[in-house]
């Protein structure tokens, strides 16, 4: 029964035994899985859902959630690559494109968090019209997908810097982040405002700060996300990111956090990430018909989730 | 030893061999970004049957498909998978223009050949082979312009705002009425390529501006627009264009609607298959075939359906199922105009 305590307690190893089939299933299918620079592609096109779900765990653990992250992987995009083409494209240019990017990513958290913990509106629906905001905010600055960065951004991107490839360094700072986070007071008052919002506040917790401070850093993990995104595609697109947020809700939910919150972690969230990219990968290598590729892909979600809710049910 | 019977034995058939090409085989990749389309369906499949018919030519093509709602990154990933199994060529119906610069790069380091189909990519390492997405909007605005003897009040339907090939579209019917003075563009509105929102939209237009003489509008929503036209009574005073769907021809034929759509066929990644085939099999591209708003694109032909041919093309249609769309294919042999 020990087993099972664990696993009630840490639903997310399931995630992580869900994840290594995955992984084993892809090697067999296609043995150049475990090659280096195969391992950094598949890391490339993962990476960029595993940091908006790593920033969507801190909203979802205080019981509010983020539907606009894909908006605001848009807009960042837009902003930065504008930026860096209106500044003329040298690399002070990239490093101030990457900055409006960054402070365009924090200041869509503040105004999701103003609306929601400031003025008390309700986070699915303020958030998807917020997201709708973004999204026109994102056309309105590049009406069409072009403007092209420098080369060096994307060039970049792909190579190694110190031996290990710059998309490995971004995932190590990514869950470093979250184990960081793990130990800080801000976590536990987090979830106490997500498990219990009431009890949180009789104890003199700043439940409005804390929950304005969620949605910041979802924002900025969007925009890192974004960041990422601008080197895998090198230009602006204000239709980025359309599928981030559900995706990484899912991602945050495989995790092992509680949707309704107040239990779980953001380092699970990187595992739930993984696992639906690996979902992806392990259809193609095994040749399905493209009629069932979304059906099964639709229902391996599904059992995979299905997995954590049977352990945690009491 | 092996090595040495078959040296022999190729060195023995060599001058047969080399007038009928050894058998060859290429495998090609195609990827996907949508799913919720028939016309999808229809593209995919015609691309799988244009790979089979190669056959009969003693070329094996076999195709692996990529296909599911994904954004830029997920069609990233697919190209990503692709050129981790060893594909020779990767067909794509890509979701942006611009974002798969990096990936067409490497792609190409790796002597991949992509060909973009459907809608066009600003990429130098890949190719577009499909239609003039501006010359498609041209093509019906100068119909509808006609059928309204170059007078009236016009609305127009689009589908995504930012979405580059609507952008084409918009600019394309846009040239054509500045042509026509005594055309007046009333309302432009756009109803994300959604049947449902394009009949709502048609309603809300109708209900605003009761003197619409005629209507653009693109793909799918031409049904639902036409639906709004006849549930307000309007089919006799109102020309509009449609679009190409077996469903929405019969219904066009039988309720005599006043109506001509520009197909954009399904069999485009078919044509852009047998492209591909040609130049894997090791020919050179004549000069001066590529042209279009990034000098990388091959256009092919775009048919028109009109009263004229609407009867041809509904017995075309014949045993198929309803949503079957009009299509047409750049043939094999056809492709071989576009090399030396």
């Amino acid at each position: 029964m020990t087993m099972f305590n664990l696993l009630r307690r840490q639903p997310w190893v399931i995630t992580v035994l869900v994840f290594l089939i995955l992984v084993t299933v892809n090697t067999v299918l296609q043995p150049s899985f475990v090659e280096p620079s195969v391992m950094q592609s598949n890391l490339a096109t993962f990476l960029p859902l595993i940091l908006v779900a790593i920033g969507q765990t801190y909203v979802i653990l205080a019981g509010d959630i983020d539907l606009s992250v894909g908006s605001i992987v848009a807009l960042v995009n837009v902003v930065t690559v504008t930026v860096i083409a209106a500044l003329g494209g040298t690399l002070g240019a990239v490093f101030g494109g990457m900055a409006a990017g960054f402070v365009t990513g924090i200041a869509c958290g503040l105004i999701n968090g103003f609306f929601i913990s400031g003025l008390r509106f309700q986070p699915i629906v303020t958030t998807f019209a917020t997201g709708i905001i973004f999204a026109g905010l994102a056309i309105w600055v590049l009406p069409q997908a072009g403007l092209p960065v420098p080369d060096a951004y994307w060039m970049t991107y792909t190579e190694s810097v110190l031996g290990i490839p710059v998309v490995a360094w971004v995932l190590i700072a990514g869950v470093v982040f979250t184990l960081v986070v793990s130990r800080l007071p801000f976590l536990t008052r987090l979830t106490a405002v997500g498990g219990n919002r009431t009890g949180a506040f009789q104890t003199g917790l700043s439940l409005g700060g804390l929950r304005i401070g969620a949605y910041v850093i979802s924002g900025a993990f969007a925009s890192f996300a974004a960041l990422c995104l601008t080197g895998e595609t090198a230009s602006g697109d204000p239709l980025l990111g359309a599928s981030l947020a559900l995706s990484s809700i899912s991602a945050v939910v495989l995790g092992g956090t509680a949707l309704a919150g107040g239990f779980g972690n953001a380092t699970g969230s990187v595992v739930g990430a993984l696992v639906l990219g690996m979902i992806g990968n392990v259809i193609f290598f095994a040749g399905l018909p493209f009629e069932y590729q979304t059906l099964v892909q639709g229902l391996i979600v599904l059992a995979a989730l299905a997995g954590g809710v049977f352990v945690t049910r009491r | 030893m092996f090595k040495k019977l078959v040296l022999a034995a190729m060195a023995s058939v060599g001058i047969i061999a080399s007038a009928h090409a050894q058998e060859q085989s290429f495998k090609i990749g195609l990827s996907n970004s949508f799913v919720g389309s028939e016309w999808r369906t229809q593209m995919i499949e015609e691309a799988q049957a244009a790979a089979a018919a190669w056959a009969e030519k003693g070329v094996k093509v076999e195709v692996v498909v990529q296909s599911g709602n994904v954004d830029v990154q997920g069609q990233i990933g697919h190209i990503r998978n692709f050129m981790n199994q060893g594909v020779d060529a990767v067909l794509i119906n890509p979701g942006s223009p611009t974002a798969f610069n990096p990936i067409f790069a490497q792609a190409k380091a790796r002597n991949l050949l992509i060909v973009a189909t459907d809608a066009e990519v600003s990429s130098k390492d890949a190719i577009y082979v499909g239609i003039d997405q501006k010359a498609w909007a041209m093509q019906s605005a100068e119909w509808l312009a006609k059928t309204l003897n170059g007078k009236g009040n016009i609305v127009a339907i689009n589908g995504i705002a930012g979405n580059p090939a609507n952008e084409l579209r918009v600019a394309g019917y846009k040239e054509v009425f500045a042509k026509y003075p005594d055309i007046k563009v009333l309302n432009e509105a756009n109803a994300s390529w959604d049947q449902a929102q394009g009949q709502q939209t048609m309603q809300n237009l109708l209900a605003t501006y009761p003197d619409i003489n005629g209507v653009w509008v693109q793909d799918g929503m031409a049904d639902g627009a036409w639906r709004a036209i006849e549930a307000a009574g309007k089919v006799e005073g109102i020309a509009a264009t449609g679009e190409i769907r077996k469903d929405f021809m019969t219904r066009w034929s039988e309720k005599k609607f006043n109506s001509g759509a520009s197909v954009n066929p399904p069999g485009v990644m078919a044509s852009a298959l047998n492209v591909a085939v040609l130049k894997l099999m090791g020919k050179e591209f004549k000069d001066g075939v590529f042209g279009g708003t990034y000098g990388n694109a091959i256009y092919i032909p775009i048919p028109f359906v009109d009263g004229n041919n609407l009867a041809d093309n509904l017995k075309a249609a014949e045993g198929k199922p309803g949503y079957w769309s009009v299509t047409a294919t750049v043939s094999a042999e056809d492709a071989e105009q576009y090399f030396q």
